[in-house]
């Protein structure tokens, strides 16, 4: 394994990041928003004595928190979605990068861009609405690691279909992690939900994070088993997502990796 | 004995119904220069992809150094580069920032000194600040070609190499794949539509047709397959005689303003000249053009010599 060559990946991605707008306004500017609007919101409910301010609290965490998942899954296919566009698939290919390189490299990248996009998004809900997400004490790295999972294993598998598909279904770079939302308990508490919608969501790891990050915020602690399971079914789901890139990755070389669109 | 750097035997490529590469064998030795030539849809840029590891082979075995490039791919690719027709650089990117990337890929060592002087020969310095949007068509191919000299490769595949270049910089550039050649024993397996080109750089021409190898040969030898020759000339008297042995020995040719062109079996050329001679027939400004490598590009194309 080479680290120069992961760097090579990752420089590809930060010299594009630092010139393109349109990345800059994904890791930026829909983050920021997302906490305004959200955090807004909320504000507006409790002068109107429709909710209170722990809850303002849960809303804007969990705006925060589930921008890790979006994130970390929108970044990987995205920056991969960048070689379909500037046709730089058989140029980065035919170099002696290995594949286990290449999700090392794009692993790293999400992790930059999460930094980023997180601090700024913290700072914000921070001066804004008096909300620290710090106060998450040693719960936020287990949810930061187990929703970020999550999302590269959506990103991963986000990726096997264009290697399959090619850019005719790009749409799912940005649109397709929402379809877990509904199911993850993000914004709600999963007990005041359907039955169906309960029993589907034991299904999505994300929903145990945002139940226990609840329970962290409104009683002070949360039994860890429901994390720990989450961190389990992710790491399940992000093997599984591996093995189906990988071989997504042997359908792409048959019918020719170079043409891919 | 001279080493072989690429070995292909017995490669092909099917998709669903269509054989696109059907059993194609070759070698390319150290420091030989070998075209791939053929008429479109012949399978060249299948067997290109191929040979990147870009596209996985129905059947058949690619070999660098003696090694698979199915079981080796990271040891090979390291020592070998390519530009082509399909590929492109990141168009936000600068020049310098691409060449930078690709300086990481490959591990090259002081890659921002070997940047540089590449740039410098293939006269692209002014251009390493700009990003690959600002290219011109010539200039992208020179940036992809810095970068196919990047990692100092042993084999280069070359598709078009010199397609949209000025003539004199496209000169400079096959200069630099002759000295390069000539310095380090380069081997370059290329393509090209440029017959010339071919002509004056390949020592052998591998000819594709329908995904089969039709001929392997140097330029020369495959020029020669076409045994025909034309001879043109300005008729001053004796044009209706001229025509008629034309058509008497079922000669093709063409006819203006008195300039006509006669297409000649090689051998017959010698009698030709003493026939018109005999029959008193006043030329001026003759010219015998030998067949070259379009003539039998042509010739497969018009399905004579298949």
């Amino acid at each position: 394994m080479s680290k120069r060559r992961i760097w090579g990946l990752v420089l590809r991605h930060l010299y594009n990041f630092r010139r393109n707008y349109d990345r800059m306004v994904d890791t930026f500017y829909w983050p920021s928003l997302d906490v305004l609007v959200w955090g807004l919101t909320i504000f507006a409910l409790t002068r109107l004595g429709q909710t209170s301010p722990v809850q303002i609290k849960a809303i804007v965490i969990a705006v925060l928190l589930w921008n890790i998942v979006w994130r970390s899954q929108s970044e990987l296919a995205v920056s991969f979605l960048e070689e379909l566009w500037s046709e730089n698939i058989a140029n980065l290919l035919a170099t002696p990068i290995r594949k286990v390189e290449m999700i090392l490299g794009y692993f790293t990248l999400s992790l930059i861009k999460f930094c980023l996009s997180f601090t700024l998004t913290a700072v914000l809900a921070y001066a804004l609405y008096q909300v620290n997400v710090l106060g998450l004490g040693f719960y936020l790295p287990l949810f930061i690691i187990s929703l970020m999972m999550f999302g590269w294993a959506a990103g991963f598998l986000t990726i096997s279909l264009f290697l399959r598909f090619g850019t005719t279904i790009q749409t799912l770079a940005w649109a397709g992690i929402w379809v877990v939302m509904p199911f993850s308990a993000v914004y709600y508490s999963l007990s005041v939900l359907p039955d169906w919608v309960q029993q589907v969501s034991r299904f999505f790891p994300a929903a145990y994070v945002f139940e226990a990050m609840r329970s962290v915020l409104f009683t002070g602690s949360t039994p860890l088993d429901g994390v720990l399971l989450s961190v389990g079914i992710n790491l399940l789901l992000l093997s599984l997502s591996l093995v189906f890139f990988l071989q997504s990755f042997k359908v792409a070389l048959k019918n020719g990796i170079g043409h891919l669109k | 004995m001279t080493k072989v750097v690429l070995q292909v035997k017995n490669l092909s490529k099917t998709f669903k119904n269509f054989t696109a590469v059907d059993g194609i064998s070759f070698a390319v030795k150290e420091g030989e220069i070998v075209g791939l030539l053929g008429p479109n849809g012949a399978g060249k840029t299948t067997t290109i992809q191929m040979l990147l590891g870009l596209m996985t082979p129905t059947k058949g075995e690619i070999q660098y150094f003696g090694k698979s490039l199915v079981t080796h791919r990271e040891v090979i690719l390291k020592r070998i580069n390519h530009t082509s027709g399909y590929s492109r650089l990141p168009w936000r990117l600068s020049v310098w920032e691409n060449l930078d990337v690709y300086g990481h890929l490959y591990e090259v060592k002081n890659h921002h000194q070997k940047i540089r002087e590449l740039a410098e020969a293939f006269e692209i310095t002014d251009l390493l600040p700009r990003r690959v949007l600002d290219l011109s068509a010539g200039q992208t191919t020179r940036a992809l070609l810095v970068k196919a000299f990047l990692n100092d490769p042993e084999v280069l595949l070359l598709d078009e190499p010199t397609a949209s270049l000025d003539p004199d910089i496209a000169d400079k550039i096959r200069d630099y794949i002759i000295t390069e050649r000539k310095k380090r024993s380069l081997s370059i397996f290329m393509t090209s539509h440029n017959m010339q080109e071919v002509e004056e750089l390949c020592d052998r021409v591998i000819f594709l047709s329908h995904g089969q190898v039709l001929a392997v040969d140097t330029p020369d030898g495959l020029a020669r397959r076409n045994k025909e020759s034309e001879v043109q000339l300005m008729v001053k008297d004796g044009l209706k005689r001229l025509i008629q042995m034309a058509s008497e020995r079922k000669w093709n040719f063409n006819e203006k303003n008195r300039f006509i062109t006669l297409t000649i079996p090689e051998e017959e050329i010698a009698s030709f000249l003493n026939a018109i001679s005999r029959q008193n027939i006043k030329y001026a400004d003759i010219q015998i053009v030998r067949p070259s490598l379009e003539d039998f590009f042509l010739s497969v194309v018009e399905g004579k010599n298949e």
